[in-house]
């Protein structure tokens, strides 16, 4: 990873987050900092916690402690009288996820708006640009994703693979600073998992910023620029993929490895 | 054309048809839509206050529908009829104002509307429990507040899973306006009771009745098969 040059904010800066679900600990402090135009893949087997961490990063999951900065700015926490700690100002909440945009394992399209409507949806409500204008930038990232022709089709009328890419172009449609993917080819059936990949390597060639959660070794091995694994709620590999996966330091990796890489 | 028909109607049943029953009937209509949409203001935001993850107005919601939902319409007609004059004026009274004179068809309006606000809340809760939760995640996720995402999300994809429920519960609502002859309005069954009783052909015109009913529940019938289809737009059908 290049060094920070400049005083310029990191994209992400995730410090040592912590969650629990009751009494179990699921992150158990992560910590992560992204430069602009970082495609991170992060892996780890189910229950390793790197779901939650993702959801943490956008608040879908309140984290118990740490804190998230995006592009420099703090996302300001606050304990209540319960003890519970909730967002200080859900208007900063609202403002920083708009510049995150998620694309999820199910997709999670607007099933009674169609493709168009679902990628004009967020740009015209939430950032309140001019219909016509996110109109044209649409068409552009339908274009990008290769779904122009399905414009007017509602979600349940496209396979999976189109409605990732569908997803896909609704993040794009929020020229987001930063894009979290979600094991975003885990719902596909194994034939449309390379449209959902190319579209993705085609955004990380692009320069897109992208953490993504995922089990696509290929990807994370030759598109993204930083590997992370998780174990048990902690990182247990950190560092650039070929070094990484040609040598392991982590045990559990290696075995991570061995069970997938057969 | 239109003197044609009235002389023709008014030639009907006696003379009674036009304009004493159909006047009735118009009564009926009137009655039900008031009440449907207190119905619906009610049943929204009874619906919302129970998914709420705020006690007290889940505790409020519960109640209300609850009660209504346990105690007969008729019951409930007069408490609210009656209960509610006094009420108001006990209120007027220590506010300084006169004495206030609530319309029998405010207050059946009201109570029609209060009732069906329970079955209506029940439904709705019904619908919107059936939005998968993802949808709502990601508009949260795209930053819309929690009334955008009702708005924009939550509301337009919960209509269609409302519609069959919503449906019975207005065909039944507008039959429940039959009850309101009890606190004085003249709908088109106290009405055609009266014709039937003056003209001692009471059948005849319980069957007038009858049919004026299966015509505002066949008209309603179609306008929710449109409804249903507008809103199942995007849904792939089996």
């Amino acid at each position: 990873m290049p060094e920070q040059v400049s005083d310029a904010p990191y994209a992400l800066e995730v410090d040592n987050i912590h969650k629990s679900f009751g009494s179990v600990e699921v992150l158990k402090g992560i910590s992560l900092a992204a430069d602009d135009h970082d495609v991170i893949s992060i892996l780890g087997s189910s229950g390793s916690g790197k779901s939650t961490f993702l959801r943490c990063i956008n608040l879908l999951e309140t984290p118990t402690s740490g804190s998230v900065r995006v592009k420099g700015e703090l996302i300001e926490m606050k304990q209540l009288r319960n003890g519970q700690i909730v967002p200080s100002d859900r208007k900063q909440v609202d403002r920083i996820r708009s510049r995150l945009a998620m694309v999820f394992q199910q997709f999670n399209l607007w099933s009674h708006m169609t493709v168009m409507e679902n990628v004009c949806e967020a740009p015209v409500h939430v950032l309140k640009i001019p219909k016509k204008e996110v109109q044209e930038h649409a068409e552009s990232v339908l274009h990008r994703v290769g779904l122009f022709d399905r414009k007017d089709y509602y979600p349940a009328h496209l396979s999976g693979g189109q409605q990732q890419r569908a997803a896909i172009a609704r993040a794009l449609a929020m020229n987001p600073d930063l894009m979290l993917f979600d094991e975003p080819t885990s719902a596909l059936d194994p034939e449309l998992v390379g449209e959902v990949l190319r579209v993705m390597r085609g955004l990380a060639e692009d320069g897109t910023t992208m953490l993504v959660v995922t089990h696509e070794m290929g990807f994370a091995r030759e598109v993204s620029n930083r590997v992370m694994f998780l174990h048990q709620g902690r990182v247990e590999e950190d560092g650039v993929p070929a070094e990484v996966f040609n040598n392991p330091k982590s045990e559990r990796f290696k075995d991570f490895l061995s069970g997938n890489l057969k | 054309m239109h003197e044609f028909l009235t002389d023709l109607l008014s030639g009907v049943l006696g003379g009674y048809l036009y304009p004493f029953i159909l006047e009735g009937m118009l009564l009926t209509i009137q009655l039900a839509v008031f009440s449907l949409f207190i119905a619906l203001a009610l049943g929204l935001l009874g619906a919302t206050a129970k998914l709420s993850s705020n006690r007290i107005a889940r505790l409020v919601a519960g109640t209300y529908t609850t009660l209504i939902r346990g105690v007969p319409d008729i019951v409930l007609m007069f408490i609210i009829f009656f209960g509610g004059q006094l009420l108001v004026n006990v209120i007027g009274d220590k506010l300084g104002l006169d004495y206030i004179e609530i319309s029998e068809f405010t207050a059946g309006v009201t109570t029609i509307g209060f009732i069906f606000g329970a079955y209506m809340a029940e439904t709705f809760r019904g619908a919107i429990l059936a939005v998968p939760r993802g949808e709502i995640e990601a508009g949260y996720a795209y930053g819309m507040t929690s009334f955008q995402v009702f708005r924009r999300i939550t509301f337009p994809a919960c209509v269609r899973h409302a519609i069959p429920g919503f449906g019975n519960n207005w065909l039944v609502l507008a039959k429940t306006t039959a009850l309101v002859s009890v606190i004085g309005l003249e709908d088109m069954v106290f009405r055609a009771t009266q014709a039937g009783g003056s003209l001692r052909q009471p059948f005849t015109f319980l069957f007038v009745v009858a049919i004026l009913y299966l015509v505002i529940t066949a008209v309603s019938d179609g306008g929710l098969r449109w409804m249903e289809k507008r809103y199942s737009a995007g849904v792939r059908r089996a």
